[in-house]
């Protein structure tokens, strides 16, 4: 039971229509870019289908679909081959965004769709929780960002301001 | 021995690099058992703090 199974499982959702496209983010997303660093859940974003006459996208095919295939609810996540797995609308425009520039990745043969490391560094900033900025730092750290990108999606969803006390908070003393 | 701390800095910091750079497939095995150990953990600190109490 691992990761790999998650993505097999969620790939397997999509070509059955039940959601139209998915990425993965936060601490498994960065771990396709940087060392792995532990962590209890999967975050997975996804755009689903809306139902005709209605303009918000029902979470209920996907539980069905798991429920068949014998995954249990466990609050708000989803236990997909023994992961907690959180299933996350793309509400932002940010998160939009990444999920329409989302990479795909081979995972031993797997394809695995992935948020760009700036896109995951850009949603961690938002997001802002002390995790969420170690986090970034990690990606400064390591030279995994390309930082005009990050700018330029930083600029285009207001998080300049985020990014500058960032800097000032992280990155000038060094 | 002696312990050079920016030698020590660095060598995690190679170490960081090396983890990296391993195949996906590979980290993502990592993760598996890094969340297995975590959960130990907490499972262990959860039982010793109602044991104190």
């Amino acid at each position: 039971m691992g990761i790999k199974e998650v993505i097999e499982m969620i790939n397997s959702m999509q070509a059955d229509g039940v959601i139209e496209r998915y990425a993965i983010g936060g601490a498994v997303g960065a771990t396709f870019y940087l060392e792995p660093v532990a962590t209890l859940d999967v975050d997975v974003f996804v755009e689903s289908h809306t139902e005709p006459g209605s303009r918000i996208a029902s979470p209920e095919p996907i539980f069905t679909f798991l429920r068949d295939r014998g995954c249990t609810m466990e609050n708000e996540h989803v236990v997909i081959a023994g992961w907690p797995v959180q299933f996350l609308p793309a509400g932002s425009s940010l998160l939009q965004e990444a999920l329409a520039t989302a990479v795909e990745k081979d995972v031993d043969g797997t394809l695995a769709r992935v948020f760009t490391a700036e896109h995951i560094a850009a949603v961690a900033l938002e997001t802002g929780r002390a995790k969420d900025k170690a986090r970034v730092l990690q990606f400064v750290e390591a030279g995994a960002l390309d930082l005009e990108r990050l700018q330029e999606i930083l600029a285009r969803h207001g998080l300049g301001s985020d990014w500058q006390q960032f800097e000032r908070q992280f990155l000038k003393q060094r | 021995m002696k312990l050079d701390r920016t030698r020590v800095l660095e060598s995690k910091r190679d170490f960081r690099r090396r983890l990296a750079t391993l195949p996906i497939a590979e980290k993502l095995r990592m993760l598996d058992a890094l969340r297995v150990r975590t959960l130990a953990i907490r499972r262990a600190s959860i039982s010793g703090a109602t044991k104190r109490h």
